[in-house]
């Protein structure tokens, strides 16, 4: 049986207070199992130990108790960390370095050099659609830029793991989608996804499994359509229905055991409509010479 | 806390460690005449609290440049009180520099004195006179402090001789101090003929004198210069040397 | 916008992908760490407004035309030293006490850290590069001082050499000695290796002091406090092992200075350099090799303590 991509066992950490008796339990007795290939959330409101979790899984903490392993790796070894990639929440890396430069800088610390990693740079910077960008200095780029600069600096290695810590928080619309169709590339790749966000609605579209974390114990978990597939209801959604359809298809649902709850029309969601909105705007803006920054 | 116990057990182990070391370099700079900063509460009475927290934190040189511009200042407008003051305070933060010693005793046995003697104010000869050797004696002073402070240098010693030979009209001392800025190494070549030529002047010691300027003579041209044959010349007459012992030089040779 | 497919190095995953062999220690990595410090530090206004004000300082005392040229020189170089050693000593305590805090704020710690890299080698190459920057500032200053100095001999010589025109050669050649050796002493080169070497400890102190404090300004304060006392911890060493008359709380009080501190006093060398005093191979041999003592031991507890960090 391979190892899986992330394990942790009977997690437990408690952060001091000085100069306090108690203390603050961030996670109680946590146990995960993440399988190489899927793409994992682990939700939950602010301060409910999702961070706490990413960190120690990263090295970044050592537990009070417990352990976490990377690929079979303890975490608390060095080399454990040459399978993952890391994007940390709110990040603004070196703002005097370019894009160019930074993607130079983080591979050079995972031991890429010369050739291999210049192709390597440009490949990503191409992933990420940052190419025209790659010689503005960081301290130029906007959030959701800059959240892509980092997902590339997370997969310079070429990590089976990336972890990435609420990757669409305070990203526009827009921005929001491009990160969520990359992750959606890299579960494609294989490469195994683990996030945290408390973006719900977001999460929703992209996890296979959740993890559900609240004052630092995993109240719920398992495979995301299972968990929300309200198991007695179904959805039909039928295009060019005409009247008589519809009351034909309700009379026979009066005429079973099943309860009609709701009929509605279809909608689309409002981030469907404001991104067709603005990109409207900005094929305009491009083609009228105006350079934007975002490729697809 | 484990790590605070260690990291601080680490530090006091270490100084224990260090403590030698230090020690023994600091006996080392003193030896090697490197001054670091005295720390005493007159120090800071003297130079405020600015000047010694200064002088304290490495910047002894310039507060002591800063005092010594003062100085300039001061004998500029002949506050001779202020300034023997400031010099007293520039040479204690300096005592290996060599230019402050010089110049306070030029200031007090060449300046000060003169100035004391020719006095307005004070009618009285004898106590102008008075003033002036008081002057004379600060100065004195402040070369003999240097001296002790710079043993390994010649300057102060000639500056010493100089006094004497000028002020004090004390040949024999100034010999004295001739020589040893001699027996220093760095001196200049004159020195020893100094001490030689101020001897000559001493009641009683010619015959020394005279042994020491024909050893000079002996050595070869180059101290062969026109001051010391003609001191050599009137030593031989007054001691009434025998002709065949006496230097071979012209006699009317005139030199620059 | 995966158009780069077709010639990608991302290789789909392959569970018989071999793993990269790691390097426990590798120097590529704190290369990558001291050159990105540098940069960092380059960027930095601060850097440079010390660095225009102590090239001031240094160009400044041109202005002593007042005195003779002996109290010129001492003036010039006391000065120009002077400012040396405070801008090191300001630039070390300074740039390196932000670094720790600033790498946590932009959150590039935790992407270094992320990565195989152990937190020595971090330590390791962000004192690294600060050191290298106080070594180019200080080249930069050392020339910028010693030709102001050598200007200012020059033209003392030139005035000298028309004011004895018609004097004898070797009176000639005496004064001229007298000039060049009041200005330009070998002495003074030693000096300022040890002026660096201070800075260098005060850097590698403040890394470790940095490793524990809450804040950027609560590391330059208690930076502050440890210069001014490293300055007096020779005096209390001497009163401590000597005075036997003191009680008991001040000897305690005076073994703690002795031995928590380091003593700064032994890297002033340069005052009595510009005096006249020469610096012998042993008191500068021993003297560098306490301050690389120093500057090793506080990096290595700053790595001590960095690594149990909790982040």
């Amino acid at each position: 049986m391979t190892d899986p991509a992330v394990a942790v066992h009977g997690l437990t950490k408690v952060f001091p207070i000085p100069f306090h008796r108690q203390s603050i339990v961030a996670v109680k007795d946590l146990n995960l199992r993440i399988e190489p290939g899927e793409v994992y959330g682990l939700l939950g409101p602010n301060g409910s130990g999702k961070s706490t979790t990413l960190k120690i899984i990263l090295g970044l903490v050592s537990p009070t108790r417990g352990r976490t392993e990377i690929f079979g790796r303890d975490s608390r070894l060095v080399e454990s960390r040459e399978a993952v990639g890391f994007l940390p929440e709110n990040p603004y890396f070196y703002k005097y370095l370019t894009g160019k430069e930074t993607l130079r800088f983080f591979g050079r610390l995972c031991g890429l050099r010369g050739s291999a990693l210049k192709n390597r740079i440009n490949e990503l910077l191409d992933l990420v659609g940052l190419s025209k960008a790659h010689n503005r200095r960081l301290g130029t780029y906007s959030k959701g830029m800059l959240q892509r600069i980092g997902l590339a600096q997370a997969l310079i290695h070429d990590p089976r793991l990336v972890v990435l810590d609420e990757p669409t928080a305070g990203v526009d619309p827009s921005g929001s989608r491009d990160i969520r169709d990359l992750i959606l590339d890299l579960k494609r790749r294989g490469i195994t996804v683990l996030l945290s966000s408390h973006l719900l609605a977001q999460a929703q579209e992209i996890c296979d499994r959740v993890g559900i974390l609240a004052d630092g114990v995993l109240v719920r978990e398992g495979h995301l359509q299972e968990l929300i597939a309200i198991e007695n209801q179904t959805e039909l959604i039928i295009a060019n229905a005409s009247d008589n359809l519809i009351r034909e298809v309700e009379s026979i649902v009066k005429r079973s055991n099943a309860e009609l709850i709701e009929r509605r029309k279809s909608t689309t969601t409002l981030e469907r409509l404001f991104l067709e909105a603005t990109k409207k705007n900005d094929d305009a803006r491009m083609s009228s010479g105006e350079g934007a920054t975002k490729q697809k | 806390m484990m790590r605070t116990t260690v990291v601080l057990a680490v530090i006091i182990g270490l100084g224990l460690l260090k403590l030698p070391i230090e020690r023994n370099l600091a006996a080392l700079h003193r030896q090697e005449h490197f001054h670091g900063v005295e720390f005493n509460l007159a120090l800071r009475e003297k130079l405020g609290q600015l000047g010694f927290v200064a002088a304290l934190s490495g910047f002894r040189a310039i507060v002591a440049d800063a005092l010594f511009i003062q100085a300039h200042a001061a004998w500029e407008n002949t506050e001779w009180g202020r300034m023997l003051l400031l010099f007293r305070h520039v040479t204690t933060l300096q005592p290996r520099v060599l230019l402050f010693w010089d110049i306070a005793a030029w200031h007090m046995a060449w300046n000060a004195s003169v100035a004391a003697m020719n006095d307005q104010t004070q009618p009285r000869l004898a106590l102008r006179v008075k003033a002036q050797r008081e002057y004379f004696a600060l100065g004195k002073d402040f070369l003999e402090r240097g001296i002790k402070n710079n043993p390994d240098r010649p300057d102060l010693y000639e500056a010493l001789a100089r006094l004497y030979k000028e002020k004090y009209k004390d040949h024999e001392r100034a010999s004295e101090y001739y020589a040893k800025a001699a027996a220093v190494p760095g001196a200049a070549p004159w020195d020893r003929r100094f001490s030689a030529y101020e001897l000559s002047y001493c009641e009683g010691r010619e015959r020394e004198a005279y042994d020491r300027l024909r050893l000079l003579y002996d050595e070869g041209p180059k101290e062969r210069l026109p001051t010391l044959i003609k001191q050599l010349k009137f030593l031989e007459e007054k001691l009434g040397i025998p002709q065949d012992q006496r230097i071979q030089e012209k006699e009317n040779k005139v030199g620059k | 916008m995966t158009n780069a497919e077709n010639t990608s190095t991302l290789q789909p995953f392959n569970a018989s992908t071999p793993t990269k062999r790691y390097r426990p220690f590798s120097f590529s990595r704190i290369y990558a760490i001291t050159i990105n410090t540098v940069t960092e530090l380059t960027r930095l206004k601060v850097f440079y407004v010390l660095l225009v004000f102590a090239l001031v300082l240094i160009g400044s005392s041109i202005f002593m035309a007042q005195f003779s040229f002996q109290q010129e020189f001492q003036i010039l170089k006391d000065v120009s030293l002077g400012a040396m050693s405070l801008f090191t000593s300001l630039l070390a305590i300074v740039a390196t006490a932000r670094l720790l805090p600033q790498d946590i704020e932009d959150r590039t710690l935790y992407t270094i850290l992320a990565k195989p890299v152990p937190r020595f080698e971090y330590v390791l190459g962000k004192i690294a590069g600060v050191l290298v920057l106080l070594a180019v500032s200080t080249v930069l200053m050392g020339a910028a001082f010693l030709l102001v100095l050598y200007m200012r001999e020059q033209a003392v010589i030139h005035t000298t050499l028309r004011q004895m025109s018609g004097a004898p050669p070797d009176q000639l050649a005496d004064a001229l000695r007298v000039v060049r050796s009041s200005a330009f002493n070998i002495n003074i080169l030693p000096g300022i290796v040890i002026i660096y070497l201070k800075a260098c400890l005060l850097a590698a102190l403040t890394l470790f002091v940095s490793t524990f404090a809450t804040s950027n300004i609560f590391t330059i304060v208690v930076m502050a406090f440890i210069y001014f006392i490293g300055h007096l911890q020779a005096t209390a060493r001497e009163y401590w092992l000597h005075e036997h008359s003191s009680g008991l709380i001040t000897r305690i009080f005076l073994a703690v200075v002795t031995l928590l501190f380091p003593d700064l006093q032994a890297f002033n060398l340069v005052d009595d350099i510009v005096a006249g005093t020469a610096i012998s191979l042993a008191v500068f041999a021993k003297t560098a090799v306490l301050g690389v003592f120093y500057t090793t031991i506080y990096t290595l507890l700053a790595a001590f303590v960095f690594y149990g960090k909790e982040l």
